[in-house]
């Protein structure tokens, strides 16, 4: 083996023996005889040893003494592949998941955005139940002109865009930014420049800058992207600047392509003037020496006027909601992000499962190393005995469990990368976010960090103890009792971290099949969602047109049972709401007049296969001059009918008196948790408003994967009409996937772990039981002699697991009830104090306690006295 | 020292006598512990056993460059040269050293 440092081997023993030898060559130069010779040196030099050991603690031997243990730690740890595979692998385990679950953290939570000084940035916005909301347009000037402890501000929106670039068109994602967004940041262009002001005078042709991404993806890298000319919403941009290659943007993982000013020809009326158009959000520094608290306050302040003026022009009912609005600014280093907001919870308690995960290994590793220390005790003494120090010895113990520790992080950190990538896509789960979870230096200190501690945490407790061997074998005995309480205790750790972690597993795969228990009110199986998308958006008058012809199509084509539309779908994220008048009905004082809201269009009930509960459908005879009607759900029917039949009674909102033609089960739109809304349908011919809207259009296959459908659909939508394009075809079955995806890692992960924490702590029992029953050979022995019963033999091994399990599962339940907080978020239909859980999670660490039992239990019903008896 | 007993060597002075004797070219240990005992007429007695520690001290600390060549006797030696940091370091403890010797012997001759 080479060692860098071997080079520099100073060959002190070389360099004392030539001097000794001169030493004789000199005496025998005198006249004396070579054996006088050679003890006349040996008593002026003294052991040569000994003086080596000298220079050698001048030399300074830390790194020396280090690589010889390490090669000693390597020769050992060869001798014994089996232990030295397990070892390594259980270090793997548990540091892998520990750095594939941090590297997300790290991804996710941890990194500033590439800007100047991020940690000055601040987030000023409305507050809807503490999380940030956006705003409009007039609160955003307020913000940016009246905070005095700001220096700028910035609002963007991002939108998807067809953009057409050198003749072709490209659906781009563009960050539309007002002025001051690359000051506030403070960034520097890779080429070209950056946004400024003259990009927003109405008389010059605006720049916009694109990202690098964009400029390698759609441009190869080419110099001559600058200048070139951009439609963007039938208005002319010039490409002016390239964003260094580290900038992906102010919302992690939703990098744009394009960022363009966001001049006032890109805002409806609406959208700049209306005070409850809330559409922006904004980003901020704190000016020099101001602080976050000092903004946060002035932001309520000016937040507070806000909405007070904006009550006063409301109606009475609304004021209140309207005066309830928070607003607050909070520090933002990493900008808009929306994924830290979505998975930093389940993060965290996947953080706090692999640390009891690595926790559970370590232990276990503890004891292996026990026993293997147990087995080295000649070796162990025959060092003591000839002087090795003590703390000598632990070093050396210690470099083994560095070496396992070391070898298990490599392996760790290589596999991490993977199982994080794997991880991520399960919680983004179709939603387009690109963010890289590759190691980062804090991934790589992290693992290093948690190699060591666990080195220690697994090898120093076994080493002390090694150590404290005796060289007098007479109180060999006594240790070996102490030994056995030590193991003990490691398998009431083993067992009590275990608990925990079944309670976590039960909790979070009861969440799930809480979840898919709920009636969602239509059935996904077989569907098609199918989103679309125009590169100029329709007239008022061809818009109709255009979809009506679509769901047509789509309702005719081969192996389709019928199609329809809507503008929202279940667990697609909610409704709108819209006050409304009920016929018969008097609203209480305060209750509010709130109904979801959907437009949809003819058989929309019939494809989703919503029961139709009474009355029809919506159907070919409602057209835009026929009578105004409207669907209810059975939650409104219920609420505002009660035992009455709701067929026939009107609903008027916005002005509009809507006849009820049906009643239709209850379905959830925002997400399987959300409570159900009630709801009115109205026909996609009656919608009022002359903007065109968005629908979605979802199709029931007859048979098979509907996702089989694709191709044809995407010809189809061409053939419609040559400006329309497919977005997305999915699976309806996706999309309800999408829904729970984080309930769905947490039952995996959870429940994975929760098993392997089972059978680690079963064979922890295992071993312990069957060391005690080999060791009691004797005692048993005796027993059975005088007449014990191999029923009561088995009992003897039985009240030992029942005395473990219970000390391990009464402080794991104590530690898992200490923790519930933590989880209690993000479950459904049970709590985290529900005793059912902690039975099921005793009785699985029971059984499996005893299942590591039976083998031992039968081994000490089967001693023979006789045997036993001699076996002293 | 009138009954001709070796007295020991004064702490820190073994390094500056070391330090001389390298100064005067490449050197092995055993020739540095003869010259040693020649320079001083064998009335400074250098301890063998701590020669060696000093010598690798020094070259810790680099004031000597060590490397290994061929002896007159043909066998391999580890020859010691003096660093530039060294020289100065030399300089700087005779320097001392003449000064400390000059008050001494000034205390000493006050005191007749």
């Amino acid at each position: 083996m080479w060692w860098p440092w071997r080079r520099r081997d100073p060959r002190i023993a070389d360099e004392l023996r030539f001097h000794r030898e001169s030493l004789i060559d000199d005496y025998i130069a005198a006249g004396m005889d070579r054996a006088e010779a050679t003890r006349r040196a040996f008593l002026k030099l003294g052991n040569l040893a000994h003086l080596e050991e000298d220079v050698r603690d001048v030399r300074g031997r830390w790194l020396e003494d280090l690589s010889r243990d390490l090669r000693y730690a390597f020769r050992t740890l060869r001798r014994s592949p089996g232990f030295s595979i397990i070892a390594v692998l259980s270090f793997a385990l548990g540091i892998g998941a520990n750095v594939a679950i941090f590297s997300l953290v790290s991804a996710v939570m941890l990194r500033s955005l590439p800007v100047r000084a991020p940690h000055r940035l601040v987030q000023i916005t409305r507050l809807l139940e503490g999380h940030p909301g956006q705003v409009s347009y007039p609160l955003f000037a307020q913000f940016r002109d009246q905070i005095k402890s700001i220096s700028g501000a910035f609002a963007n929106a991002s939108v998807t865009e067809a953009a057409l670039i050198d003749g072709q068109e490209d659906f781009v994602t563009a960050e539309l930014v007002t002025a001051g967004y690359y000051q506030v940041l403070g960034l520097e262009p890779a080429a070209g420049r950056l946004l400024g002001p003259a990009d927003l005078q109405p008389s010059s042709t605006p720049g916009v800058v694109i990202s690098d991404g964009y400029w390698q993806r759609r441009f190869g890298r080419s110099p001559t992207v600058l200048g070139k000319p951009v439609t963007l919403r039938d208005r002319a941009f010039t490409i002016v600047g390239v964003t260094p290659p580290s900038f992906l943007g102010v919302r992690p993982g939703q990098p744009p392509d394009l960022t363009v000013p966001l001049i006032d020809s890109l805002m409806s009326d609406a959208q700049r003037r209306a005070t409850d158009f809330n559409w922006l959000r904004v980003l901020a520094r704190l000016a020099p020496g101001a602080t976050v608290t000092q903004a946060n306050a002035e932001a309520q302040v000016i937040f507070g006027a806000f909405v007070e003026s904006q009550a006063a022009h409301a109606s009475e009912k609304d004021r209140p909601g309207i005066l309830g609005q928070r607003a607050g600014a909070f520090r933002a280093p990493d900008g808009f992000n929306v994924l830290r907001d979505n998975i930093s919870q389940p993060l965290m308690i996947l953080m706090g499962i692999v640390g009891l995960i690595l926790l559970l290994a370590c232990v276990n590793l503890s004891g292996l190393l026990l026993a293997r220390a147990e087995m080295r005790q000649r070796e162990i003494s025959i060092r003591l005995a000839i002087g090795a120090g003590r703390g000598r010895l632990v070093r050396q113990f210690l470099t083994e469990s560095l070496v396992l520790a070391s070898a298990g992080a490599l392996i760790g950190l290589l596999s991490a990368n993977w199982v994080s990538a794997w991880l991520f896509r399960m919680f983004v789960n179709g939603r387009s976010f690109n963010l890289s979870v590759s190691p980062d230096w804090r991934v790589f200190v992290f693992t290093a960090a948690i190699a060591i501690i666990s080195c220690v945490v697994a090898g120093l407790t076994p080493a002390l103890r090694a150590v404290r061997a005796n060289v007098n074998p007479a109180l060999k005995e006594v240790r070996a009792q102490g030994q056995g309480r030590f193991g003990r205790g490691l398998v009431v750790t083993q067992l009590a971290i275990s608990m925990v972690l079944v309670v976590a597993a039960t909790l979070f795969v009861g969440t799930l099949l809480a979840l898919n228990a709920v009636d969602r009110g239509f059935d996904p199986e077989g569907l098609l969602v199918v989103r679309v998308r125009s590169a100029q958006p329709y007239s008022a008058a061809r818009a109709p047109v255009v979809q009506q012809a679509l769901r047509d199509r789509l309702a005719s084509l081969p192996g389709v049972a019928t199609a329809s539309a809507s503008q929202m779908l279940p667990l697609t994220g909610g409704l709108w709401d819209r006050g409304v008048q009920v016929e018969g009905y008097l609203f209480q004082p305060g209750e509010p007049d709130h109904v979801g809201f959907n437009v949809i269009a003819p058989a929309y009930f019939s494809t989703l296969a919503t029961p139709l509960l009474a009355g029809r459908e919506f159907d070919e005879r409602d057209t835009a001059a026929s009578l105004k009607v409207a669907i209810v759900n059975e939650s409104f029917a219920r609420h505002f009918f009660r035992n009455q039949s709701a067929i026939g009674r009107h609903v008027t909102s916005v002005g509009v008196t809507c006849e009820i033609v049906g009643v239709v089960a209850d379905a959830k739109y925002q997400d399987l948790r959300s409570d159900i809304m009630k709801t009115m349908y109205i026909p996609w011919t009656q919608r009022e408003g002359d903007q065109p809207a968005r629908y979605s259009y979802v199709v029931r296959t007859v048979s098979g994967d509907p996702q089989r459908l694709s191709p044809t659909v995407e010809r189809l939508v061409g053939d419609v009409d040559s400006g329309l394009h497919l977005a997305t075809a999915t699976d309806y079955d996706t999309i309800v996937n999408r829904a729970m995806s984080t309930e769905r890692i947490m039952a995996a992960l959870g429940g994975f772990f929760g098993l392997l924490a089972i059978v680690v702590a079963g064979l922890g029992v295992f071993g312990v039981l069957a060391f005690q029953v080999a060791r009691r050979t004797n005692e048993l022995g005796v027993r059975m002699a005088l007449g014990a019963s191999p029923t009561a033999m088995v009992g003897l091994v039985l009240r030992d697991v029942a005395a473990m399990v219970g000390a391990g599962v009464t402080i794991g339940t104590v530690g898992a009830l200490a923790a519930t907080g933590l989880v209690r978020n993000i479950l459904f239909g049970l709590t985290a104090t529900d005793p059912r859980v902690f039975l099921v999670a005793a009785i699985a660490m029971a059984s499996a306690a005893l299942l590591a039992a039976w083998l031992p239990a039968r081994r000490a019903a089967r001693v023979d006295p006789v045997v036993a008896l001699r076996h002293e | 020292m009138a009954d001709g007993s070796k007295s020991d060597l004064l702490q820190g002075t073994l390094d500056m006598l070391i330090l001389k004797v390298v100064a005067l070219g490449p050197i092995h240990g055993y020739a540095i512990a003869q010259r040693l005992e020649q320079m001083s007429d064998a009335v400074l007695q250098v301890q063998q056993g701590s020669l060696y520690p000093a010598l690798h001290r020094l070259e810790k600390r680099r004031w000597l460059r060590a490397e290994w060549a061929q002896s007159d006797t043909g066998r391999e030696a580890r020859f010691y040269t003096l660093t530039a940091p060294g020289r100065k370091q030399l300089d700087e403890q005779r320097a001392y050293w003449d000064r400390l010797s000059t008050a001494i012997t000034g205390v000493l001759r006050t005191a007749e």
